[in-house]
């Protein structure tokens, strides 16, 4: 009888609300008008404190951001105005200029690319096959390595980075394996320490025991190996869930800041993060440079998550399209 | 193509046994129903012999190899799931042809065997669509013609009409009879259907709990059940069940319960004197609904009121109480009576069946 109510919502196309739509003559009476604007009226209000509620938050997350693009295109005296002005009076490239001119930006950006790059293939080939083992391998002690790769989620990173800096330096001592190949200011010191997370591990085993065991008992007796089960079966079937974990992988290394301060502390080494930070001078420290650099190095990333965006939303709807 | 031997094979998980000491032999080509109540283990019977689990004890036994500890992928079989286990990414084509592939065939010979299931099980007209846009149907003969292109050894088939509706049933029940007929591999069937059991299989295994209950062609289960068990999972409405005593008097054995005597005819009943003999004491005499009739009130038959009255169509089966106990008779459609009415039921003794005091099938003994 409700549902009867809302003739405007259909209009041109033939479906079933037409056997319930009202008469014309019951349209005309002024029940039927009054219902129709205080619903119209209630959808709206409910949708406009909506968005405000959602305003809120999204000024928290963007505001930041946003506030960096001023300082960013300021001289270093307007900088200082007062009262302070949002918008700079005379707009100017001198921050971006002095970066790539008097300082390594492009050779820290590269550093960084090969990092959050190399960490995030190699990271997802490590969580795949310890995902996969752990969801589809039978094997003694299975449950216990599991708890065991969970539980050190609880361990905070600054509890391992000096243990895992002496043991890089320590291997980067070694003949054959060690320097210039692996060691603290190589490409490979810096990146293998960040490849495995319990984290990848524990979601790469959730997905991949969400699908049905029938299609990997298929395949198995289609005479089909692990490899080929892995990458014929199962990794097609958790594109989604992979390039999750890669957008999450990359854009947290690209974020990090503490393992490549002291792995590749030379100048050969360092990333965008680590060189920003050294923007910052002892006596002076130029605000205008410090914002251009950061607002430079948010544009890949963000460039990367809108590129994927609709496999993000797909893996978050992957549960909810489960049969 | 092959023979299957099983030989006393068990599987137990954890404590609980769900295949107990089961021993049975399928010879090449034949098409053998696993049939039973759910959890009876006949999946699990199935899935021992494709590998995808490992027996606690006994020997699997395919062709003249034993295959107990060979890995699935190298057994060469092809089992139909009951949910179809299509590759949801994988078009028609490539579900069909990934077992060749995974066994590195060249690709024109792919191609050909492809072309040739998809004929044969008419899935041509879709071979490049997903199995999410086909039905029900169509996904069981893709999953059909994925398991016969690589002419597997054996067919597994683990109850795989069961998801498909009513009319579907019965058309793909055909369908797979004349399919056997026409590739000769040994199949094995696994159902809870018994209807399926009775009208597909050449041989039917009935499994009751982990344990084989009775081997033998459709009619002889049906008509010669080995226990009350196999009395009452074959046939719907299940075998009418009297529970009463067996006594001799003179050379005669007598059926006795209140209000009831009937003389047990050892000729007609096919039973051994020893087995007889045997059997004194507490017995229950079974006779199925259409050897049963509605007699007159003069007649020698079991008393009773008629409770309910359930028309079919083309039979109609009358529900008997006969004290506490019901009774079901099969009668023809325009059979005159009504509920409430005094009846006694006679039935044929040469159909009628004696089960001891362990369940067993005197004639059988």
């Amino acid at each position: 009888m409700f549902l009867a109510f809302r003739p405007w919502k259909k209009e041109g196309k033939l479906n079933y609300m037409d056997a319930v739509r009202p008469k014309e003559s019951l349209k005309s009476s002024p029940s039927y008008a009054r219902g129709k604007s205080r619903y119209i009226f209630a959808n709206r209000f409910r949708a406009l404190f909506a968005y405000l509620v959602l305003l809120f938050f999204v000024a928290f997350a963007v505001g930041p951001v946003l506030y960096l693009i001023s300082p960013a295109l300021r001289d270093s005296i307007s900088l200082f105005d007062y009262p302070p002005k949002i918008i700079p009076d005379e707009p100017t490239l001198d921050n971006f200029r002095f970066l790539f001119d008097s300082t390594r930006y492009l050779s820290w950006a590269l550093n960084t690319i090969i990092y959050a790059a190399g960490t995030t293939i190699i990271s997802l080939f490590t969580n795949v096959l310890a995902g996969y083992a752990f969801a589809r391998l039978q094997f003694p002690g299975r449950n216990l390595l599991f708890f065991l790769v969970l539980s050190t989620l609880m361990v905070p990173v600054a509890a391992v980075l000096a243990p895992t800096y002496l043991m890089v330096r320590e291997i980067g001592e070694l003949p054959i394996i060690g320097r210039p190949f692996f060691g603290l200011d190589t490409y490979l010191g810096l990146i293998l320490p960040c490849t495995v997370s319990p984290l990848g591990v524990f979601m790469m085993r959730q997905f991949i025991s969400t699908l049905p065991v029938g299609l990997y008992e298929a395949a198995r007796l289609d005479g089909a190996s692990e490899w080929r089960i892995l990458f014929k079966i199962v990794l097609p079937l958790i594109k989604p869930a992979l390039v999750v974990l890669g957008i999450f992988v990359f854009m947290i290394t690209w974020a990090n800041f503490l393992w490549p301060l002291v792995a590749a502390s030379g100048d050969d080494y360092r990333v965008l993060t680590v060189g920003i930070a050294s923007l910052k001078g002892q006596f002076v420290t130029h605000w205008g440079v410090l914002a251009a650099a950061s607002l430079m190095t948010l544009i890949p990333v963000t460039i990367v998550f809108l590129f994927f965006q609709k496999w993000f939303v797909q893996a978050s709807m992957a549960g909810a399209l489960k049969q | 193509m092959a023979e299957v031997i099983l030989k006393r094979l068990v599987k137990t998980f954890g404590s609980v046994p769900a295949v107990d000491d089961v021993s049975l032999q399928i010879p090449d080509g034949e098409f053998l129903v696993l049939l039973g109540p759910s959890g009876c283990g006949k999946s699990t019977i199935l899935r021992l012999i494709a590998g995808l689990e490992d027996a606690t004890s006994g020997e699997i036994v395919i062709g003249d190899e034993l295959v107990n500890f060979i890995d699935p992928t190298r057994r060469n079989l092809a089992m139909v799931f009951q949910n179809y286990a299509l590759y949801p990414h994988m078009s028609v084509r490539k579900n069909v042809a990934f077992p060749l592939e995974t066994a590195k065939m060249p690709r024109h010979k792919i191609t050909e065997a492809v072309s040739k299931a998809a004929a044969m099980l008419e899935i041509d007209e879709f071979l490049d669509r997903l199995p999410e846009q086909l039905s029900g149907g169509q996904r069981q003969r893709v999953a059909l013609a994925r398991a016969i292109v690589r002419e597997p050894k054996i067919f597994l088939m683990d109850e795989p009409l069961s998801n498909l509706d009513a009319k579907l049933r019965l058309q793909t029940r055909i369908e797979l009879m004349s399919l056997h007929e026409r590739l000769g591999i040994t199949t094995i069937y696994v159902t809870h259907d018994q209807i399926e059991a009775m009208t597909m299989g050449q041989r039917i295994a009935v499994l009751h709990e982990g344990r084989l209950q009775q081997v033998g062609p459709p009619t002889e289960v049906y008509d010669v059940p080995a226990n009350k068990f196999v009395a009452t999972f074959m046939g719907a409405p299940p075998m009418n069940l009297m529970d009463g005593e067996l006594q001799q008097s003179d050379a005669n054995w007598m059926f006795i319960r209140e209000g009831y005597r009937l003389q047990v005819d050892q000729e007609q009943m096919r039973i051994a004197q020893s087995a007889l003999a045997n059997a004194v004491g507490e017995v229950s005499l079974g006779v199925r609904p259409e050897d049963m009739r509605l007699g007159d009130l003069g007649s020698n038959g079991l008393p009773g009121i008629v409770r309910f009255l359930e028309p079919i169509g083309s039979d109609l089966y009358v529900t008997v109480s006969v004290e506490s106990h019901s009774v079901q008779v099969r009668m023809p459609p325009k059979t005159k009576v009504s509920i409430g009415d005094k009846v006694k039921i006679e039935f044929d003794l040469g159909k009628a069946h004696l089960f001891d005091s362990s369940q067993n099938n005197l004639r059988l003994s």
